[in-house]
């Protein structure tokens, strides 16, 4: 077997010096730097309400909410999703066309998206996953391209053309949610948490699972791990995070094209997980929202701007393929015990 | 470990804050949406337009942003409108994809502009149609043409360019004045093209001279076409209507022609490029195409194209005369309505009649739709396309 | 009906073609090159673009011009394969495989937009197109070019089989397949027989690439894509890391899609070309002629 030299799991050094790096990576390593985080998307309107900003930064929560699904899939259970779109494409046409057939509001489709989505996992993830990850990859870029012609083809689809004139997210008598800032608001809620759902999933023992097949899947199965269940479930948990981020998706451009679910979208997707840190829920967060905003930003430049991420990609894999944001371990540190520090005592003698 | 915490928490609180507070005015607590606080009541009048800057349609945004800058710069020359009010366009980009179409029409709309002059690929149009119309910003949208656009039903739209639907009456008026008695049908599976062919297909059988023996969709992106090829030898079709993009028509074409196909070729303006013949060879000559007339094929157009050459050193293409026209079209109604106030201005384009354009002296049909489509039949000679039916 | 297969065996040389380069690099270093494809698009390009710097006096030449054409951008191709394995992948040699393959995709991207930096995002017209005869053979319509592009292409596939049968670097790229680390102990150039590796599938993508843009006349910068998919598909049918079965994937998915095409209609082929993909990976991931694909302690 070729060597794994993949030390990304090692835990974090002991804070032995008080430099200012030291001081900045413990602040960002804090367990409750998520509130900071969330306090700005809060007040951000508040800095910028134009109709053009609430548009570019729900739709930035939106590719968070996919990157974070995505995370789940690549960076703690190690399956490369090439063709992760898919699920998007599933959660935003359910979502689509229920409420337009129904004259729902698009909230209320929640339950048949869920349903839709783990039904689309089980059946990608079933005859994926006894496969090598080579080909785990190409079969999964396969499903998501028949995803998006299926979509282009059928009638109930809409065709090329797609579904368009949807239905708002929710309208509470008068008050319609799907104004541009009360939107806005609930996309901030719903993302943190489903951004915190995932990172607690990683943290929990099917976390620990999922880390374990993605390290070395023979031993995991030898140690009494059910790794094609293991498996299994990561994918449904990524399916059902693309459904959701498939809801707003739909409310929020109020039309669904196929043209959205090409294998571009699943690269990008990718990219802001790798780019920001496999494995850490906190990177990848960053790194979407890096490559959704980015673009946006330099839009002089928009000829290059897939070339410059491709080459990201290369080089970030060659030089720091642990990303912008390392994974660390996640095994409290403990504390000195009694035995501990006579070891400690008796190897300095 | 709480000294780590309370930093934390304290940096987090102060970056807020001092958010909040420093950049006060754009946000909620600001004057509202308004960058500048509200319309000015002079100043120049923005016109927005969201089209194709980059991606493979990239060359028909540029005709349409340069016919677009020639109508401006040609109106504030001769001193504006609205007492001396100077016209300012502003293009975004649609890459023709929904998404960046959206954004970019939040764009404009944030930016203040009156009216949108903007659309090409009607993929990306249609999702801008509610963001414009939330907006009250009227739409005269001088490409994108699916029917899609039209059954929306919205008050602010005002097509341009003739539909899907008065394409498929141009083919079929070509039909049955040449005398086919079988066509085929093919389109590539997109809103634009499909719309085409499902028109033309209940057109032609609804009107009885010739029959439509085969309607097939075939995949854009790929270079062999060999099963389609068959099913058009095989259907026996005296002319083939081809209306997806020239990319995968001139494939079709050469392939058509290898296999021995001798009927007629005809397609629709999406493929009405010279690139067309680039790719099709020797097969491309001969070949039809319904399409609203172009520059090089506009009668009295000369003048124009030179001034065009002049202005931007390059050779003007599809949609530059209608992006032209549209913002004439939008000066006109801002003047008539005598404001810059959307529903007004709405009104205007309705009760406009006989204005000048170069597909003809226009008129709005209860639609919004042009009720001349304006669509001529060329004929590809010697590499280019020629004037061979203008279907008046 | 003999159309039907006619056809589905012009285009499976051209999958063949591509399935080989897919094959033999995936042979040597468990490696599937995602970029593969992208390199029959530069292959078409480089050729684009010499027979454009050469001006009239290459279209007038028609065929030989091409044959010179293609040798060119078989090196060129050739090289660029090489570059591409020394930067992104030998570094990544002992890494996990998620990194060797992100990095491909990351090559991919840097390839197809590169050259629409480059070149335009537009589809281009072939300079040198290639006419001919028609003949009817068997009740199929069979053109001259089409016969010339695939004695080409058999030529072409003839060569590696003797190559990699017949000489010492072939017995070393089977050797280090069976086993990397052995054969460095046994004093092969590990090193130096993967970038020949790379070169000669490069170099055949290449050759499909020139051969593509002559015979259909159009190049674009995603025309890579979906055919290093397809070839992967084939490559997967005849069993991957076996040279000969490539050659008999890429003509049997060739037929499949040929047929398929005639049942499915048009606009499903490409879901119909990827369905097989997974029903043989399911089914039998072997391929017809290979080895196993899953893995087992």
């Amino acid at each position: 077997m070729s060597e794994n030299t993949d030390t990304t799991f090692a835990p974090p050094p002991p804070r032995t010096k008080n430099t200012l790096g030291a001081r900045l990576t413990a602040i960002f390593e804090n367990k409750y730097i998520g509130w900071p985080a969330l306090g700005i998307a809060l007040l951000m309107p508040f800095i910028t309400a134009s109709a053009y900003s609430l548009n570019v930064m729900t739709t930035a929560l939106i590719f968070v909410v996919l990157a974070a699904g995505l995370n789940i899939v690549v960076g703690y259970c190690g399956l490369l999703d090439l063709g992760y779109i898919a699920f998007l494409a599933v959660g935003a046409y359910t979502a689509g066309i229920l409420s337009k057939m129904f004259e729902l509001p698009v909230l209320f489709t929640l339950p048949a998206v869920i349903v839709m989505t783990v039904l689309a996992g089980l059946l990608i993830g079933a005859p994926t996953l006894r496969l090598r990850s080579d080909y785990l990859a190409i079969v999964t870029l396969g499903f998501g391209e028949i995803t998006r012609i299926t979509a282009n083809n059928l009638q109930l689809t809409g065709g090329p053309s797609g579904i368009f004139g949807i239905p708002s997210f929710l309208t509470i008598g008068e008050l319609d949610l799907q104004q541009p800032v009360i939107f806005y608001y609930i996309t901030v809620v719903m993302v943190a948490g489903l951004v915190l759902a995932a990172a607690r999933l990683g943290k929990s023992r099917l976390g620990r699972a999922w880390r374990y097949v993605k390290e070395d899947e023979d031993a995991a199965e030898a140690m009494g791990i059910h790794t094609y269940k293991v498996k299994l479930l990561a994918y449904i948990f990524g399916a059902v995070w693309g459904g959701f981020a498939g809801i707003l998706f739909a409310s929020h451009l109020s039309a669904v094209s196929p043209q959205s679910f090409l294998f571009l979208q699943s690269a990008l997707v990718l990219m802001a997980v790798v780019l920001g840190g496999m494995g850490n829920m906190k990177g990848v967060v960053i790194g979407a929202l890096v490559i959704s905003l980015l673009p946006e930003l330099l839009r002089d430049f928009a000829e290059y701007r897939y070339l410059v991420f491709g080459v990201l990609l290369v080089v970030v894999m060659v030089f720091r393929p642990q990303g912008f944001w390392p994974a660390r371990g996640y095994e409290p540190e403990r504390k000195m015990t009694a035995v501990d520090a006579a070891v400690a005592e008796g190897r300095s003698r | 470990m709480k000294n780590t915490r309370r930093t934390t928490a304290l940096l987090g609180m102060a970056a807020a804050v001092l958010l909040a507070t420093t950049a006060c005015s754009g946000g909620l607590l600001g004057g509202g949406d308004a960058e500048d606080g509200g319309e000015a009541a002079s100043g120049p009048i923005k016109i927005g337009m969201v089209i194709p800057i980059s991606g493979s349609s990239a060359p028909s945004g540029e005709y349409m942003q340069n016919g677009a800058q020639l109508a401006v710069n040609e109106i504030n020359d001769a001193g504006g409108i609205l007492d001396g009010r100077m016209l300012e366009l502003l293009v975004e980009d649609e890459a023709c994809d929904a998404q960046q179409g959206v954004a970019s029409a939040n764009k404009l709309v944030s930016s203040e502009v009156v009216v949108s002059v903007g659309g090409y690929c009607s993929g990306a149009t249609l999702p801008q149609l509610p963001i414009f119309g939330g907006a009250n910003i009227p739409m005269i949208i001088p490409a994108a043409n699916s029917q899609d656009l039209v059954r929306e039903g919205l008050d602010n739209v005002f097509l341009i360019n003739g539909t899907g639907l008065q394409q498929s009456t141009a083919a079929l008026d070509f039909i049955t004045k040449s005398g086919y008695a079988t066509v085929a049908l093919v389109d590539d599976n997109t809103s634009y093209s499909t719309d085409i062919t499902t028109e033309t297909e209940s057109q032609v059988t609804g009107d009885g001279t010739a029959e439509v023996v085969l309607n097939t969709s075939v995949n854009a992106g790929e270079s062999d076409y060999s099963a389609v090829v068959r099913d058009i030898t095989g259907s026996g079709a005296e002319i083939v209507y081809w209306t997806g993009y020239y990319q995968e028509g001139g494939l079709i074409i050469d392939q058509l022609r290898q296999a021995g196909y001798t009927g007629d070729i005809m397609v629709a303006d999406g493929s009405a490029d010279a690139t067309l013949a680039e790719i099709a060879g020797d097969a491309a000559e001969g070949v039809f195409a319904t399409m609203t007339p172009t520059p090089d094929t506009l009668e009295g157009a000369e003048e124009w194209i030179a001034n065009y050459e002049a202005e931007f050193g390059a050779t003007p293409g599809p949609y530059s005369t209608q992006a032209y026209d549209a913002v004439r079209l939008a000066a006109e109604a801002i003047e008539t309505a005598g404001s810059t106030d959307g529903a007004e201005i709405i009104t205007a384009l309705e009760g406009i009649s006989g204005f000048e354009m170069f597909s003809g002296p226009l008129e709005f049909t209860d639609e919004h739709t042009l009720s001349n489509g304006g669509f001529v039949i060329l004929k590809m000679e010697g590499g280019k396309f020629i004037l061979e039916d203008s279907l008046s | 009906m003999s159309q039907i297969i006619w056809d589905g065996l012009f285009v499976g040389s051209f999958y063949a073609l591509i399935a080989l380069g897919y094959s033999m690099v995936y042979g040597i270093i468990k490696l599937l090159n995602f970029a593969h494809g992208d390199l029959y698009m530069l292959g078409a390009f480089i050729g684009f673009a010499v027979i454009a710097s050469f001006g009239g006096l290459a279209t007038s030449l028609g065929l030989f011009a091409l044959i010179v054409v293609m040798m060119l951008s078989m090196v060129i191709t050739g090289t660029v394969g090489v570059v591409i394995e020394r930067l992104a992948y030998r570094p990544l040699r002992g890494a996990p495989r998620l990194a060797v393959l992100i990095t491909a995709v990351g090559a991919s991207f840097t390839l197809e937009y590169g050259i629409a930096a480059i070149a335009g995002p537009n589809p281009r017209g072939f300079p040198i197109r290639l006419t001919g005869d028609v003949f009817v053979v068997l009740g199929a319509r069979v053109t001259l070019p089409q016969i010339v592009l695939m004695i080409i292409a058999g030529l072409l596939m003839i060569a590696l089989d003797t190559y990699i049968r017949r000489t010492s670097t072939g017995r070393a790229m089977r050797a280090i397949s069976l086993d990397m680390k052995g054969a460095l102990l046994m004093g092969v150039n590990v090193n130096a027989v993967i970038s020949r590796t790379f070169f000669i599938g490069s170099a055949l993508a290449g050759a499909a690439g020139v051969m593509a843009g002559a015979y259909y006349g159009k190049i674009d910068f995603l025309m890579g894509f979906i055919i290093g998919l397809k070839a992967f598909t084939a490559a997967v049918i005849g069993g991957i890391g076996n040279i000969r079965g490539a050659m008999l994937g890429g003509l049997v998915l060739g037929l499949i899609e040929a047929f398929g095409s005639e049942l499915v209609g048009g606009q499903w082929r490409d879901a119909f070309a990827f369905a097989v993909l997974i029903l043989f990976l399911t089914l039998r991931p072997t391929g017809i002629l290979g080895e196993r694909v899953t893995e087992r302690v």
